[in-house]
């Protein structure tokens, strides 16, 4: 029944990606049952409820691919030119549990790996996302950026104990909950700790390697060995950590303010970075290279004809996918006649590591919605209605 | 007539408890071809088959529809039945089954005590070790919702649907989500629970399917069948104490409403001083205490089989949710 007009959507998306072939990203077609391990690892469990798993008879589990970047990274580590810089583009179908809406749904994008010019390769990402609404008749997409870097760049200069700072940063990545967590860290004092209070005072003017050593010793006598992946000296680590930290110790109220000001920090990419010196000199912290690169990018998209001053950047602007290590960013309709991004991209330089790289990769890129696209009606080189 | 369809877990203490359950209830379940058969029905009340199935399968015809009532554990149902509440009406817990859905981990983990403390392990083990921590569990979902709940997204889930407690030790897994009643196979596994690691208290529930075929008929015999569990459950809750003393009067009734918790079935007390009151068994000493300091020369206390009142929540509950 829906075929002519499927066809139709496939035809047209299916010109943008040939355009970004010519660009010089070469165009693949991973294989669409996929290892569930490598979804669930990077994505979350979170992820699983909106995937189609299968298990073999062997017990191995597989899904339905829930996007492209995994599989596209995958097959490039286990090709020949894995580790060399290269770009590729795709168009295909991804699943995905979304409750009402259909599960199966056409996805367009680029990905770029091993590319050392992280600035120019960032605003190439944004630029060809444009490119991809112009495709489908919208020149000037709302674009919304952001960049994680920033903030790890700000928890890194804090003078912060080690197990605040995993955690802010942990946080960072889920917007509704960052907020009741400063609250929670600032004003917490921590309840039940009456057991060891002694201990951990003690241990809190020690010097840090005797604690260890006996906290280590202390468990041992006790007959507690280490059962799962955790060892013996881990647990110690953490314990002498904690008594560190003080058992009521909180989040200072002024590192508090400060990181409430760092998110406060929003408008065009001039406007922010002008603010984030300000902020950065006030605080007397160096925002080191982020901030650099931060500036070098707008640049870079200058450079390319984008009007950086459209540009809605936000330090609190962070994806909910914890894989994304810098540049953010996504572009919207204007006018809002459908839900969700249109075109959504980012930096990931963690996730060829994680998918098992022998040496960091730095990876940029970009995913299109094709048909949130063409449900705008809009078509500028055919085949649309 | 069209039969209602009541299933009973077929196996085990949950079986045994189920029957007791009924028979308490005055509803006597009855194979009428011999034990092994899988088919019963209630004896002297028509219109009713009774299905023996395991308490899994039971949840799963809930959802379905496919049965009327069914007893499982609320684990169970939270566990198996996406948007639970959509499909099931939990109408009753039966007082039996009791367990708790818990995290544990390994006791050498002396540095977590609370679910906090673990969200910080499961961010650094990540760091450390290139890998979530794994959960051995057979309660995904209710894992998902709960570490979601508490903000944790660095773990794993590792399926479990045995010796999951065992897990840690055999290094598939470094912590688990399992159920427990007293906690002892956890410790002699060299684990322990989180304090506010508990994900649901359950125990045995009755349970109604919306999806079920309602009829006139299937709700009379639901009506019948929840009127007699209504009473009996009731009758639990309660001791029933009788005395008399010429001392009593409203302002005494109104103090002991007020300290021991009693109701007074049949109003205040009759023209001889005679009085019945219904007391929770926690508080039959005290009341009973308080009645002879006021006057009452002997007071007596007996177990109540059955409290029939003009009302019948379980089926008013029933009938709003249908």
């Amino acid at each position: 029944m829906s075929s002519v007009p499927t066809t139709d959507i496939y035809t047209q998306a299916d010109t943008l990606v040939a355009a970004y072939a010519r660009a010089g990203y070469a165009r693949v077609s991973p294989a669409i049952l996929q290892p569930a391990e490598p979804f669930l690892d990077l994505s979350g469990e979170d992820m699983r409820r909106h995937m189609y798993l299968v298990t073999d008879a062997g017990g191995r589990e597989f899904c339905l691919r829930p996007d492209l970047t995994i599989p596209v990274a995958r097959d490039y580590l286990a090709s020949a030119a894995a580790a060399r810089p290269a770009g590729f583009c795709y168009l295909g179908t991804v699943f995905r549990d979304r409750g009402e809406a259909s599960g199966e749904f056409l996805q367009a994008g680029i990905e770029s790996f091993g590319r050392a010019d992280t600035a120019a390769a960032d605003a190439e990402a944004l630029a060809l996302g444009i490119e991809a609404t112009a495709h489908y008749g919208m020149a000037d997409p709302d674009i919304v950026t952001g960049d994680v870097a920033l903030f790890s760049a700000l928890i890194a200069a804090l003078d912060l104990a080690p197990a605040w700072k995993r955690r802010l940063l942990k946080d960072f990545n889920r917007k509704a909950t960052f907020a009741h967590d400063l609250e929670r860290l600032t004003l917490a004092t921590r309840n039940g700790r009456s057991e060891y209070q002694g201990v951990l005072a003690a241990l809190a003017n020690a010097n840090p390697k005797a604690a260890q050593a006996l906290v280590t010793d202390l468990l041992s006598i006790a007959g507690k060995s280490a059962v799962g992946g955790r060892s013996i000296s881990e647990i110690a680590d953490r314990f002498v950590e904690q008594a560190e930290l003080g058992a009521s110790s909180a989040l200072p109220a002024e590192t508090r303010a400060l990181i409430e000001r760092f998110l406060a920090i929003a408008g065009t990419p001039d406007d922010a970075a002008q603010a984030l010196r300000a902020l950065a000199a006030e605080a007397h912290i160096s925002l080191g290279g982020a901030l650099d690169l931060f500036e070098s990018r707008t640049g870079f998209l200058a450079a390319r004809g984008v009007d950086v001053r459209r540009i809605r950047f936000a330090t609190a602007f962070g994806r909910g996918v914890d894989y994304y290590t810098g540049f953010v960013f996504e572009l919207h309709d204007p006018a809002r006649r459908v839900d969700g991004q249109l075109v959504a991209g980012g930096r990931y330089d963690a996730l060829l590591t994680r998918l098992g790289s022998p040496q960091p990769v730095p990876a940029v890129g970009l995913a299109v919605w094709i048909e949130r696209l063409a449900a705008l009606g809009g078509a500028q080189s055919g085949g649309g209605r | 007539m069209s039969a209602l369809v009541l299933a009973v877990p077929a196996k085990g203490r949950l079986q045994e408890n189920a029957e007791a359950f009924f028979a308490r209830a005055g509803l006597e379940l009855v194979k009428p071809r011999g034990a092994r058969d899988y088919r019963g029905a209630i004896a002297r009340l028509d219109g009713v088959e009774v299905a023996f199935i395991s308490a899994a399968e039971i949840t799963e015809q809930l959802a379905a529809g496919a049965v009327h009532f069914g007893i499982t554990g609320e684990d169970l149902v939270r566990e198996m039945i996406p948007a639970a509440d959509d499909k099931v009406v939990l109408l009753d817990g039966l007082g039996f089954g009791y367990a708790n859905v818990v995290v544990a981990v390994p006791e050498a983990w002396i540095d977590v005590r609370d679910m906090a403390d673990l969200d910080d392990v499961a961010t650094s083990f990540r760091g450390k070790h290139d890998r979530r921590l794994r959960v051995a569990t057979k309660y995904i979902n209710l894992t998902r919702a709960f570490f979601g709940s508490h903000g944790i997204v660095d773990y794993r889930i590792v399926e479990s649907t045995g010796a999951t407690e065992g897990a840690p030790a055999a290094g598939t897994a470094e912590l688990i989500v399992d159920i427990t009643t007293t906690g002892s196979t956890l410790a002699a596994n060299g684990l322990k629970m989180i304090e506010d690691g508990v994900i649901l208290r359950s125990q045995a529930n009755l349970v109604a399917a919306r999806g079920a075929p309602w009829g006139k008929s299937e709700r009379e015999t639901a009506r019948l069948i929840l009127d007699r569990i209504a009473a009996q459950s009731r009758a639990r809750l309660f001791r029933e104490v009788r005395t008399r003393f010429a001392g009593c009067n409203d302002a005494l009734l109104g103090l002991a409403k007020d300290k021991f918790g009693v109701t007074t079935p049949f109003g205040g007390p009759t023209s001889s001083g005679m009085l019945t009151l219904h007391c929770p068994p926690d508080n039959i000493h005290a009341l009973a205490s308080f009645l002879r300091e006021h006057g009452a020369d002997s007071v007596i206390v007996a177990e109540i089989d059955y409290v029939f009142t003009r009302d019948n929540p379980l089926f008013a509950k029933l009938t709003a949710a249908l």
